[in-house]
């Protein structure tokens, strides 16, 4: 015991003040050490890859099962990609309520406290969390959009209904797609939870914004304010993003407008988000 | 005092006594913190506001509808609209009431004062489904009225006194109330708020979704029994596209899932506190 | 009725599993009206999960316990009996404390004036409409003890009482707990700070690693596991040190010099020391304290032990 106490003492007084970049590495390390160690935050990707993969060859499965039934019309209307990707709407939920789990989990027994103690420049935690966050989000959904495709795909053309592949022009575009769009909600959860603050309401802002609020003004007839806003709530960018043939009924941005779009929500809403953090008593 | 053994048997405390304490706990548990009333008034809000902008919309772009949406269209379940999103702040407002203890470590406190933990749970679900109720009712009358003052001819709209209008404007309440149950009850199996949050969430809006990707026929078979797509029949005058459930069987349907949820809580009560 | 009259909790074979783990391993006891009774052991050691199965928030593997010869779990407004404060935090933060008590009183028919009584009591009648969330730790301790008072129950227990509270604070619930006591009813206080318990509790209970180490009045405990010892310093501390150990007393020899004498009284050394010739510099009883006799009992029984930290 008494070398330890001997090397506390002489510990690390005699070293420079850390630089930006031990910093940073700092930060992530910790933020990263957060997210794994708590079963929520495994739950939740774990959930996501299941419940996306296991829906996608759910529906692919049972367009294959009712093809001898279908009339010529509905095969002829039937368009593998996107019937392939459909889920990732629904499986976008689970990255985001994953992004909002990362903030409320702090919230919730003043962990946040402990963190603001480690590291004072909240600009630099926050960073830290939307980085590691983005990194887990966008590998998750690599592996579930990917998998969903080729194994969705692979029911499609084992039934001999019309099928693609990953060669095929425009559907690797469409795959990225989907992935960069789920990573994206996951990002949306994570500083729309810093805006809320309250864990429930940014649950609930998560389900509202990518279900309800689509489902809402879907049914509403064609005008200025659904030509102009609706094409640019975040699902119906996504569906530009990865479906072949979006719903016209709602809008349709073209594909770099899609991108600069869904990088611009994510973009401002981070810019709040700091702001609110600096503005916030922990 | 002297200290003599307190033994001797406490007072027979009616039943009837007991259940309106407790009820009276739960009601003053229930006034008392900002996110109850809020919530109130958020889901009201909703629904006034998603029937003016909804049916205004409806009215201007009325010109320009194919005649068969205009045929198809349902005045009243488009007025009610905003219910797809007032329930999930009714349900976050149920599964919070329960939920909140939990977090808090109120719940120990509660039942140190009640024991009897089926009965804190059917006062607290009863206080809730009384308040709620009686709100979401309230409120389901004056969007009625606006949203079809708003639908002026030619937009076809209707008056209270038609055939299926009241039982519509007393399905919003209820539908909204069963939403909320079920919120409670999940929030007992879970009592964690995120995950019972997602799981209500999750089967009252993302479900309906899911299951619309299935090819055509089966998805309309099962999402016909989901417990949102069941329990919104309620509210329209229209049977919804292929649903063939009427008003009642469609609340009947939800109010099963209900029941099941309910039992599933009231057999987990006991369980030892988070 | 006068429920103020003391309950007599009483516990036969209690004994508690969880899984691989036995928190409570069979132990018997009887809480006795009119006294505080301290409820002593390390971390781990089964105390909370006792209390729990006290209050009827866990049931018991096998074994009973009961207040006033019933069970805690088919009672009808136990607070009326029973009071406890657990866990101080155990609040909405978003709650003022008066509708926290409020609500508390409602469920067990206790009239809304007491409420107003118990704030006045523990002295947050001014921030009784607001937040709890806000309270700071001692201000929250109050409120949970103000709860456990709601019902002017017969019965009292407290986990960690003093934990938060500033000096003041602390020599009011010291002389809370003692008037309670004296009232006739039943205090159960569980803590880890050594001096309060030595100065509250007339009756302790030790409990180690799931059983019973002591059931005892605090002086007897004392008493019998603690070294009476005499504390010598002299001239020329090895001489006197072979002088005592002929005489028959245990010496401790420290690197100071002073000796640490078992088995001679102060008087019987200041005797042989002028018979002997020698110089004393010091002569002094070693008062016996609760918290060397605690660790001499439970010592064998500490579950999570940190090193003691030495100086460089």
């Amino acid at each position: 015991m008494s070398h330890t106490m001997a090397a506390l003492s002489t510990g690390s007084a005699g070293h420079a003040p850390p630089t930006a970049y031990r910093r940073a590495r700092a930060a992530l390390a910790a933020e990263w050490i957060k997210l794994r160690s708590l079963r929520s935050m495994l739950v939740t990707p774990l959930l996501a890859v299941i419940v996306s993969i296991g829906l996608a060859n759910l529906v692919c499965f049972n367009w294959v099962k009712k093809w001898p039934h279908l009339d010529a019309a509905h095969k002829a209307g039937f368009v593998p990609l996107d019937t392939n990707l459909n889920f990732v709407i629904i499986g976008a939920i689970f990255l985001g309520v994953l992004g909002a789990l990362v903030v409320t989990n702090e919230y919730g027994h003043g962990l946040i406290r402990t963190t603001l103690a480690a590291t004072p420049q909240r600009g630099l935690v926050l960073a830290a969390k939307a980085v590691v966050l983005g990194l887990v989000a966008f590998m998750v959904s690599a592996v579930i959009c990917f998998t969903a495709f080729f194994t969705g795909q692979a029911q499609l053309s084992g039934g001999h209904l019309p099928h693609v592949s990953l060669g095929d022009p425009g559907v690797l575009g469409h795959v990225l797609g989907a992935v960069c769009y789920m990573t994206a909600v996951g990002l949306i959860g994570l500083f729309g939870a810093v805006l809320v603050r309250s864990a429930a309401a940014a649950i609930s802002v998560v389900f509202a914004l990518l279900f309800v609020l689509p489902a809402l003004v879907s049914g509403l007839p064609d005008d200025i304010a659904k030509r102009d806003i609706v094409p640019y709530l975040p699902t119906n960018l996504g569906g530009s993003l990865y479906l072949s043939h979006p719903h016209h009924a709602v809008g349709v941005a073209s594909t770099p407008i899609a991108v600069l779009a869904t990088a611009a929500w994510v973009v401002v809403l981070g810019v709040a988000a700091a702001f609110t953090l600096r503005g916030h008593d922990a | 005092m002297s200290a003599q053994a307190g033994t001797a048997p406490r007072p027979r405390i009616s039943l009837d006594s007991r259940l309106r304490a407790t009820a009276l706990s739960e009601w003053i548990k229930f006034r008392s913190i900002r996110s109850g009333p809020l919530n109130l008034l958020l889901t009201a809000a909703i629904v006034l506001l998603g029937a003016w902008l909804l049916d205004a919309q409806t009215r201007s772009g009325w010109a320009t509808m194919p005649p068969g949406a205009r045929a198809s269209f349902d005045p009243i379940g488009t007025t009610f609209n905003g219910i797809q999103l007032a329930q999930l702040f009714v349900g976050a407002l149920g599964v919070m009431t329960v939920t909140g203890e939990y977090t808090s470590g109120l719940i120990r406190g509660t039942f140190l004062a009640t024991p009897q933990r089926a009965q804190v749970l059917a006062m607290k679900a009863l206080v809730f489904t009384v308040v709620v109720w009686a709100w979401c009712t309230a409120l389901s009358f004056p969007a009625f009225f606006l949203g079809q003052s708003i639908l002026s001819s030619p937009a076809k709209h209707v008056g209270i006194g038609a055939p299926g209008a009241l039982t519509a404007v007393f399905g919003a309440g209820l539908y909204l109330t069963c939403v909320g149950l079920l919120g409670v009850f999940i929030g007992v199996v879970v009592r964690r708020t995120p995950a019972a949050l997602s799981a209500l969430f999750g089967l009252v809006a993302v479900l309906p979704f899911a299951v619309n990707l299935l090819p055509s026929t089966l998805g309309s078979q099962v999402g016909e029994y989901l417990p949102s797509n069941a329990g919104e029949q309620a509210w329209h005058l229209l049977p919804g596209g292929a649903y063939m459930l009427g008003p009642w069987s469609g609340l009947s349907v939800l109010i099963a899932y209900v029941a099941v949820a309910a039992l599933a809580a009231f057999a987990l009560i006991r369980r030892r506190d988070a | 009725m006068d429920e103020r009259a003391g309950a007599t909790i009483e516990a036969q074979s209690l004994k508690k599993v969880y899984g691989n783990t036995t928190a409570v391993d069979g132990i018997d006891f009887q809480i006795k009206p009119g006294r505080v009774t301290g409820f002593l052991g390390p971390n781990g050691a089964g105390k909370s999960t006792t209390m729990r199965m006290i209050l009827g928030l866990d049931l018991p593997t096998s074994g009973t316990v009961t207040v006033n010869g019933r069970g805690y779990q088919g009672q009808v407004w136990p607070l009326h009996e029973v009071g406890a404060l657990l866990d101080a935090r155990a609040v909405h933060p978003g709650r003022s404390a008066y509708n926290h008590l409020l609500s508390l009183a409602a469920a067990n028919g206790i009239a809304r004036k007491r409420v107003d009584e118990v704030l006045e009591q523990v002295g947050l009648t001014s921030v009784a409409h607001k937040r709890a969330g806000g309270f700071s730790l001692g201000m929250s301790q109050r409120l949970g003890i103000a709860g456990a008072l709601l019902g002017d129950p017969g019965a009292l227990l407290f986990d960690e009482p003093v934990n938060g509270l500033d000096p003041e604070g602390i020599l009011w619930i010291r002389t809370l707990m003692r008037t309670l006591a004296t009232e006739g009813r039943t205090v159960l206080v569980s803590s880890h700070l050594m001096s309060e318990m030595a100065l509250t509790a007339d009756h302790l209970l030790v409990i180690g690693r799931g059983r019973m180490l002591a059931d005892m009045p605090l002086s007897e405990l004392i008493a019998r596991n603690s070294g009476e010892r005499v504390e010598v310093r002299s001239a020329d501390p090895q001489r006197m040190a072979a002088d005592l150990r002929a005489a028959g007393a245990q010496v401790t020899l420290e690197p100071d010099g002073t000796l640490g004498v078992l088995g001679l009284g102060s008087k019987q050394i200041g005797e042989l020391s002028y018979e002997r010739g020698h110089v004393l510099h010091q002569l002094r009883d070693v008062t016996a304290s609760l918290e060397e006799a605690y660790f001499r009992l439970t010592g064998e029984s500490v579950e999570y032990r940190a090193p003691i930290p030495v100086a460089a």
